[in-house]
């Protein structure tokens, strides 16, 4: 038996991983049920309060096992679950009619942009150079240059070629910037698992799953984004608002009007000791931080003398609205920011920080939007959330913390002042900065602004989520401005994305758009998998028929293989679409073919006298070759496939692939070690489906 | 079980039969393409179509008046699956779906109408699609010869990509035919298209199959002429042959029947793929080894062919 422990592992272990590694897409659809369960309830709660507790329960409950199983799990195609799948290109005739001075644009000019949207439509040929093709036929003759219309900055070396290579690098950059407005915008409108990718240098492919409302995204997907700078305005003011709603809220839970029984949140999940103790350096590089304990201190503790757990249980119930997040007090440039708790409704005059963990942002939002709540925050203010979590937070302990801010309502600036901005390095510090600068309008208003607002942080917003909130440093004339304290490159080009975004529209169109209803997705699916089932059942039949026990065993190999495809599909993230469903098809065919390629050479050689022993060896020595050429000019096929199609071709390519490895795999390796096993028993035959012959030993 | 006891079937025989009415159908059927014009689907012509569902029934002439009066230009009606669904497309607007939608819940207030599907293809996207599929059939067959190549005589790679040229050809027009006759419902599309590649790769795996069955003869019948040589590989091969395909052909049947109208479009070129290309492996790609062996080479296969397989048929 020692023998052949190699061959049983051979067997065993690909079975078992097939089993680990589908598990998880079992699992996934038994939560899911139980999540729609749990929505279902929530959506028959009596208020948005209520129905946020319930579903906070599941997701206490099953949330991360649910997190987990979904990202392991075998994602189905928009073709079988039901979305929208949408293309976009850059609008680069859009972008050159936008990126000219308005005041200079004449009918000549919009001559030429008519002619090249026309001929762009159709051909194949770079717009831009379709537009200086036309430039060069309607607008010279008129005795216009491109330099009448568009700005190069500095008049003394301003030339055509200068502005021609200033558009390319705008069209190269739009892709990026559409890419994040996007992403950003799907992120916030809550589409689950959507998938964004940058297909060339032009293109942007979204998969949407579960979107039937085609009007509302397309919308959100080719507004153009609005950049603004805003006053932050995280004083007494704002901390005091927030106290007020404490009050009113806990008084209202109280009175029996929220009816929630449990806090919002426990405490516990927002321990503001350890992220004040692991978070040395904010944002603002001035500002220091305490990492001493900081213990509740306020004068008049109302919970003194109580035990601890019980003290915050009470205290998180007191303060419903304020216990999402956690409040810091920054006493001055240069000292440790303070822990703040809303005990008492004395707040000391100064600058306030306020973080939020990922989870409790959609709460917070939920609660801010309540009109009772809304009244008690100043008419001049509003609150928006950092676009994405604070980097050093997460790159060190992996927990994804926001900060959000109070900012005037009405922007200082928009965008559209912003001529250029470029991430770089600072050359003392070797720090990552981003240089931003302004057109001559821009700079007059941005000198007023900083030397107003001078010490005071001014944030960048893109669409109504907080990018930036540098601390203006100096008073800046010139219109060139340095923006430091980034956490890494990724995050100063990220900065230089946003900020290019207002400098140019990055208009978007979309070029292929496909919706498949929920309903078609289903019917697809039940059919897909019926026929597919009814494949197998016959494919196996019939081996079974013609081979005997062998072809038992090669059905078995085929089944495997299956399983392995399926299982390799959910570990790489492949999805599985119906043309892949297709490539499994034509798999199980490639394996059967294996199999009686091997099964015939034995029989041939039963037939030709040799003993069971050496006619297995025999057989699959033969047949290799023919296996090994058939398989692999197919997989050049799937390869092919692969690289240049896109979409649904490439998974039909991707299934094909793997099927081929599996094939070489179970068909060749696992139903040999099957054999031997069987033969190791001491067997004198093996059913090949071959006539009986009485053997003499 | 068997099918054949040891088989000799002399399937070369007929060999310039066959070749010859290869060859009638081929320019037949390239003609005809030629004359109605070959059928895009959505997908390489662009456009817009959408695919309803009515609660009960409707004819497509109701359907189709009450789409025009909406306004869409260039509004095409075909039944989609079931006598309830139906496919509607026009030529690129923005709002086909909504238009479509409003104009069929005006004309069939009693109707329960749903969008199943919307694609909108830009026609860049359409034309850069046919490139893409041009250059990945073109790509397969030639990386296929070089393979080939390698692992046989040149010839016998060249052999193959005749059959596999021949299989490619013959499969698309035959469907593009049917399409026109409006025998299926076959337009060109990306599902077409991954049919297409999948015959791409039996029919080499089939022929490759049987080569391989001449080049291990090769080497144990030193001195037998080729004809011989190729028919005996051919009946060595018939069983597992036939079982292939009878398994491939099942499982692609099924999916034709169960598969809905996704599928069924794919299995239906497939399934014409792999007669084709079991046919070629024998009547083609063999066929050409020997056409070359003969009017180029100038062997003399023929001579003896009769008493050697005489002898063996005894």
């Amino acid at each position: 038996m020692k023998k052949y422990f190699g061959k049983i592992l051979l067997v065993v272990v690909p079975v078992i991983a097939a089993i680990v590694l589908l598990y998880p897409t079992y699992q996934a659809s038994k939560l899911e049920e139980k999540e729609a369960q749990a929505i279902a309830k929530a959506k028959k709660a009596s208020n948005s309060t209520d129905s946020l507790a319930i579903i906070e329960v599941f997701q206490k409950q099953y949330g991360e096992a649910l997190k987990t199983a979904k990202a392991r799990r075998l994602k189905l195609g928009l073709d079988l679950r039901g979305g929208m799948y949408v293309t976009m290109e850059v609008d680069v005739v859009k972008l050159i009619e936008e990126t000219a001075q308005s005041e200079t644009i004449d009918e000549i000019f919009k001559d030429v942009i008519a002619k090249t949207r026309k001929e762009a439509v159709k051909s194949d040929e770079a717009a831009l150079n379709i537009f200086l093709r036309n430039f060069n036929n309607i607008a010279r003759p008129q005795g216009k240059s491109l330099l009448n219309y568009f700005d190069v900055g500095d008049l003394r070396d301003a030339s055509e070629e200068k502005i021609i290579a200033s558009l390319n690098e705008s069209i190269d950059k739009a892709i990026d910037q559409a890419q994040e407005v996007i992403r950003q915008r799907i992120d916030q409108y809550g589409v689950s698992e959507p998938n964004i990718q940058k297909q060339g240098s032009r293109r942007i492919m979204l998969e949407l799953p579960g979107v039937t409302n085609q009007d509302e995204m397309r919308s959100l997907l080719q507004t153009t984004a609005r950049l603004e700078f805003k006053l932050v305005r995280n004083y007494k003011e704002i901390v005091q608002a927030f106290y007020k709603i404490d009050k009113m809220l806990s008084n209202k839970i109280k009175a029996g009007k929220g009816l929630i029984e449990e806090p919002i949140v426990e405490l516990d999940t927002l321990t503001t000791d350890t992220l004040v103790a692991e978070q040395p350096k904010t944002k603002q590089d001035t500002t220091k931080t305490d990492t001493t304990k900081a213990k509740n201190d306020t004068a008049n503790n109302p919970y003194a003398g109580l035990p601890p757990e019980e003290a915050q249980r009470r205290y998180a119930l007191d303060h419903p609205f304020t216990t999402l997040f956690s409040t810091f007090f920054v006493p001055g440039q240069n000292q440790n920011i303070v822990p703040i708790y809303y005990t008492s409704d004395q707040f000391p005059d100064g600058e306030y920080i306020f973080r939020i963990p990922k989870d409790s942002i959609p709460k917070l939002q939920v609660l801010l939007s309540r009109p009772d709540v809304a009244a008690l925050i100043p008419a001049d203010l509003e609150i928006s959330v950092d676009a994405k979590p604070d980097t050093r937070l997460k790159q060190r302990q992996n927990i994804e913390i926001f900060d959000f801010y109070a900012l005037k309502k009405e922007p200082e600036l928009t965008g559209e002042v912003i001529s250029n901005a470029r991430a770089s390095f600072d050359p003392t510090t070797n720090q990552p900065v981003v240089l931003m600068s302004m057109n001559s309008d821009g700079a007059e208003s941005w000198a007023r602004i900083t030397g107003a607002n001078l010490k005071k942080r001014i944030a960048i917003v893109l669409d109504g989520r907080v990018y930036s909130a540098p601390t203006v440093q100096s008073k800046i004339t010139g219109g060139n401005s340095q923006i430091t304290g980034m956490a890494n490159t990724e995050e100063a080009h990220l900065l230089e994305i946003v900020l290019n975004a207002g400098a140019l529209k990055a208009p978007v169109q979309i070029i292929e758009e496909r919706v498949v209803g929920p309903s078609l997705g289903e019917d697809s699916i039940r059919s897909g998998l019926n026929a597919s089932l009814i494949a197998v059942i016959l494919v196996v039949l019939y081996m079974m028929m013609y081979y005997g026990l062998s072809g038992a065993l090669a059905d078995f190999a085929v089944i495997l293989n299956v399983s392995l495809i399926l299982s390799v599909l959910a570990a790489l993230g492949g999805t599985l679409t119906l043309p892949g469903i297709a490539g499994i098809i034509l798999t199980i065919g490639m394996a059967v073919d294996a199999n009686v390629l091997i099964f015939e050479r034995i029989r041939e050689e039963l037939n030709n006298g040799r003993s069971i022993r050496s006619a297995i060896d025999e057989g699959y020595r033969k047949a290799l070759s023919a296996i090994i050429d058939s398989n692999v000019t197919t997989f050049f096929t799937g390869a092919i496939l692969y690289f240049l199609g896109t979409g649904p071709i490439q998974g039909f390519a991707l299934t094909l692939m793997i099927g081929i490895l599996g094939t070489l795999f179970t068909g060749i390796i696992v139903t040999r070690a099957i054999i031997e096993i069987f033969m190791a028993k001491g067997a004198t035959s093996f059913d090949f489906g071959q006539p009986k012959i009485k053997q003499n030993n | 079980m068997r099918f054949f006891k040891n088989p000799n079937i002399n399937f070369l025989k007929y060999r310039k039969l066959f070749v010859s009415l290869s060859i009638t159908l081929i320019i037949a059927c390239v003609i005809i393409t030629i004359i109605e014009g070959i059928e895009y689907g959505i997908d390489f012509a662009g456009g817009t179509e959408v695919a309803i569902s009515t609660s009960k029934p409707i004819p497509t002439d109701k359907i189709r008046s009450a789409v025009t009066k909406s306004g869409l230009t260039g509004v095409e009606i075909k039944s989609f699956g079931e006598e309830n669904q139906f496919l509607i497309r026009t030529v690129e607007s923005a709002n086909a779906p909504e238009l479509i939608s409003n104009a069929l819940t005006q004309a069939f207030p009693n109707e329960k109408i749903t969008i199943l599907k919307v694609d909108k293809i830009g026609p860049k996207i359409g034309s850069e699609l046919r490139a893409q599929a041009f250059w990945a059939v073109f790509l397969a067959v030639l990386v296929m010869l070089i393979y080939l190549a390698f692992r046989f005589e040149f010839i016998f790679g060249v052999g193959a990509i005749v059959a596999l040229v021949h299989d490619v050809i013959l499969t698309f027009t035959i469907a593009v035919t049917l399409n026109n006759l409006g025998i299926v419902n076959l337009e060109v599309n990306l599902s077409i298209l991954a049919a297409m590649l999948t015959v791409v790769g039996y029919s080499v795996n089939d022929t490759v199959i049987i080569f391989d069955r001449i080049r291990e003869n090769k080497e144990r019948h030193k001195g037998m002429n080729f004809i011989k040589l190729a028919n005996l590989s051919i009946n060595e091969t018939l069983s597992r042959t036939v079982n292939t395909v009878s398994t491939t052909l099942l499982a692609l049947l099924s999916l034709f029947i169960f598969g809905g109208p996704v599928l069924q479009g794919f299995a239906f070129i497939m399934i014409i793929g792999i007669i084709l290309g079991t046919y070629s492996s024998v009547y083609i790609a063999s066929a050409f080894v020997i056409w070359y062996m003969e009017k180029v080479k100038k062997i003399d296969l023929e001579s003896g062919f009769r008493e050697v397989i005489g002898a063996k048929a005894e």
